[in-house]
């Protein structure tokens, strides 16, 4: 749900794993990649030669602008994000804490699952369609160039009936289902551990100091 | 007849009581104080000097940098993310099977594929392996080896005879010193332990051997002018237990054996090292296993076990990972050494990267170029951390047993617990490997796709 404001930074100092020194570290990477600028734009991830190779490259840069991402009361993209900004983007890949409890676990699974749900649901709607789900799939695939769309559209067709059926059991010869809603998407991510999959780890630099 | 120039003489004479004195120096300065574990402390204050010049040849590169506006290279060549060197199938593999419980020969596409290339975006733009650049604010130390600062050009003529001076004290006199340091240790080894061999097995053999090898890696560590700090030297191993560490480099052994006594374990390998193997074995039980031994499982923890139970024998050194790691994370544990029933000595070992580099990439470097890179450092800076012992619960098994010590070394030495297995590849993935990465992908999932369309 919407509405708590919770600043960045106590997002992380809640987070022993995110210190303040990679706060900085995160930083001068900001303004890397902003040219010094307070903000970035779209354009400023072409920088990134890294970044090219990876399929869904437009889905990632598009998520950081994405103003649910963004905790904001309003929807759509924004056209520039702050360090602020990034940073809330950045806490989505945080790695679980020892320390948390059920309900602060639960939390945090949702907070990713959202993530990755607005990651298919390109048009906000709330629902991920069969369109939707195809194209994930066909940028997925993209690095194949020999790769013919039918191949792709079928892969995502099968995967979507599947879907269907874990979410709304079997359906009727004239049910239409219309698309994935998020209590749908987290049925399907039951019992799967994916807090572990999705997170960043942060090299520990202070222990270098102890050499000596 | 040939007669000498007075000139030429005094020349040969000089020559000769420069290496006299040499190795005097060598003798009393080096090697005696190996033989009885005694530091005059030199190398902390060659460390210290060391580190002053460091400061002030950072100070100097980023005053040019900042004058002549160009940003500088960070000289943490690890970066700041731990990335799981995985490939794309295995983590996929693993993303699969922890999660729906489907056969694993089926890869349809899932929902959960997007995981992989979702964390690998966002760890590019965390942290890129291509362009580390930031703008210099802070003191980042330089330590005057070419090979790990790429701002080389950037800098005064002072800096340049610095670093000029650095190669000719590195190459020209710690190298042959150290390389003569390492035969002396080595041969007095070999030589040590077949004399000891010989002896009748009791308690003088027994302590005469224990002083053979500790003087002889004593030795060994000087030549690699290895400054290390041992923390918590209470917890160091005892008879009957098994100590596991975590693995950068084969250094790792000769550093913890010269602070203790161990059975090594490991393949007899042929050359050199298996001339050093054969002649150790002979004053006190190491296990060592051929090559043909090393593949049955059951065979290695059978010695294993029967060296342990033997409480009169040494504990056993081994390092779980199987493989060197680059000392930024501590990969899975190879269960074999936890089903033992030993109790486990933890050992966290922590290089300084300042010093020089110690992480071994054997896909990138033979062992011969490998060593010679770290004689030819300034120094091997390392902090190693004995941890409390610990014995395997009722309740839990091997695997669980293993991931525990695990996560103990990781959080001593401040290494990041990755749960992936270190057998895996760990080079840089290079441009064409990406694309034919993606391309993999698709065919993993259209090629099956296909195969069974058709039938």
């Amino acid at each position: 749900s919407p509405g708590t404001s919770t600043p960045v930074t106590s997002l992380f100092s809640s987070t022993p794993t995110v210190t303040s020194e990679q706060i900085e570290h995160l930083h001068r990477r900001f303004k890397q990649l902003s040219r010094d600028q307070l903000t970035i734009r779209k354009e400023n991830f072409d920088s990134i030669p890294d970044l090219e190779f990876n399929p869904i490259r437009g889905k990632i840069v598009h998520a950081f602008f994405d103003k649910r991402n963004l905790r904001q009361e309003s929807d759509g993209l924004a056209d520039e994000i702050n360090f602020e900004d990034f940073l809330t983007i950045m806490s989505y890949f945080r790695p679980i804490e020892m320390n948390m409890d059920e309900e602060q676990l639960d939390r945090f699974r949702k907070e990713k699952l959202k993530f990755l749900f607005h990651m298919y649901d390109s048009d906000h709607d709330g629902k991920i369609t069969l369109q939707e789900y195809r194209n994930v799939v066909e940028e997925l695939l993209s690095g194949n160039p020999h790769l013919e769309k039918e191949s792709a559209r079928s892969i995502a067709d099968g995967a979507m009936m599947e879907a269907a059926s874990i979410c709304v059991g079997q359906m009727g010869p004239d049910q239409v289902y219309e698309g994935i809603t998020f209590e749908d998407f987290l049925k399907m991510w039951q019992g799967i551990d994916i807090e572990t999959k999705m997170h960043v780890r942060f090299l520990n630099m202070e222990t270098i100091a102890h050499c000596y | 007849m040939f007669l000498l120039l007075p000139f030429d003489s005094l020349v040969v004479n000089l020559l000769g009581i420069s290496i006299t004195v040499l190795f005097t120096l060598l003798l009393v300065f080096i090697i005696v104080p190996a033989i009885f574990g005694v530091s005059f402390g030199i190398r902390k204050v060659y460390m210290k000097t060391l580190l002053k010049i460091f400061q002030w040849a950072t100070l100097r590169i980023e005053r040019g940098a900042k004058e002549k506006n160009h940003p500088l290279y960070k000289p943490y060549v690890n970066g700041i993310i731990a990335k799981e060197p995985t490939s794309l199938e295995e983590e996929i593999k693993e993303i699969r099977r922890s999660g729906s419980g489907k056969a694993l020969d089926t890869p349809e596409f899932e929902l959960s594929d997007i995981f992989y290339f979702c964390r690998k975006g966002i760890e590019t733009i965390m942290d890129d392996e291509v362009t580390k650049r930031f703008s210099a604010e802070e003191l980042e130390s330089w330590n005057l080896l070419s090979r790990t600062n790429y701002n080389f050009q950037y800098i005064s003529l002072r800096l340049t005879v610095l670093w000029g001076l650095g190669v000719l004290i590195r190459y020209c006199f710690l190298l042959p010193l150290r390389i003569a340091l390492a035969f002396t240790g080595i041969s007095l080894l070999v030589t040590g332990t077949t004399v000891v061999g010989y002896l009748p097995n009791g308690r003088c053999k027994e302590f005469l051997s224990k002083h053979v090898h500790l003087m002889c890696y004593r030795i060994c560590v000087r030549a690699l002018t290895a400054i290390i700090t041992y923390h918590d030297r209470e917890n160091r191993p005892r008879n009957g237990g098994i100590c596991v560490a975590n693995h950068t480099s084969p250094i790792d052994v000769i550093i913890l054996a010269s602070d203790g006594y161990y059975a090594m374990v490991g393949q007899i390998h042929g050359g050199l090292m298996g001339v050093i193997q054969r002649a150790m074995v002979k004053a006190c039980p190491h296990v060592w296993f051929e090559r043909s031994e090393v593949k049955d499982r059951h065979l290695v923890a059978k010695r294993l076990t029967e060296h342990v139970q033997d409480k009169s024998k040494l504990p056993i050194l081994i390092f779980p990972e199987g493989t060197c790691i680059n000392n930024t994370s501590v990969m899975m544990f190879k269960k074999g050494s936890f089903e033992i029933g030993a109790t486990v000595y933890p050992v966290a070992i922590k290089y300084d990267p300042q010093f020089g580099d110690a992480f071994w990439n054997s896909s990138k470097y033979g062992m011969v170029t490998y060593l010679l890179r770290m004689m030819t450092s300034w120094a091997i800076v390392c902090s190693v951390w004995y941890l409390p012992p610990m014995s395997r619960q009722p309740e839990e098994d091997a695997v669980q047993f293993a991931n525990r010590v695990k996560s103990a070394i990781a959080r001593q030495g401040g290494l990041v617990d990755l749960l992936w297995d270190g057998g895996l590849k760990r080079e840089k993935v290079k441009d064409t490997f990406k694309e034919e990465q993606q391309k993999l992908y698709s065919k993993m999932i259209v090629g099956n796709h296909e195969d069974r369309s058709r039938s």
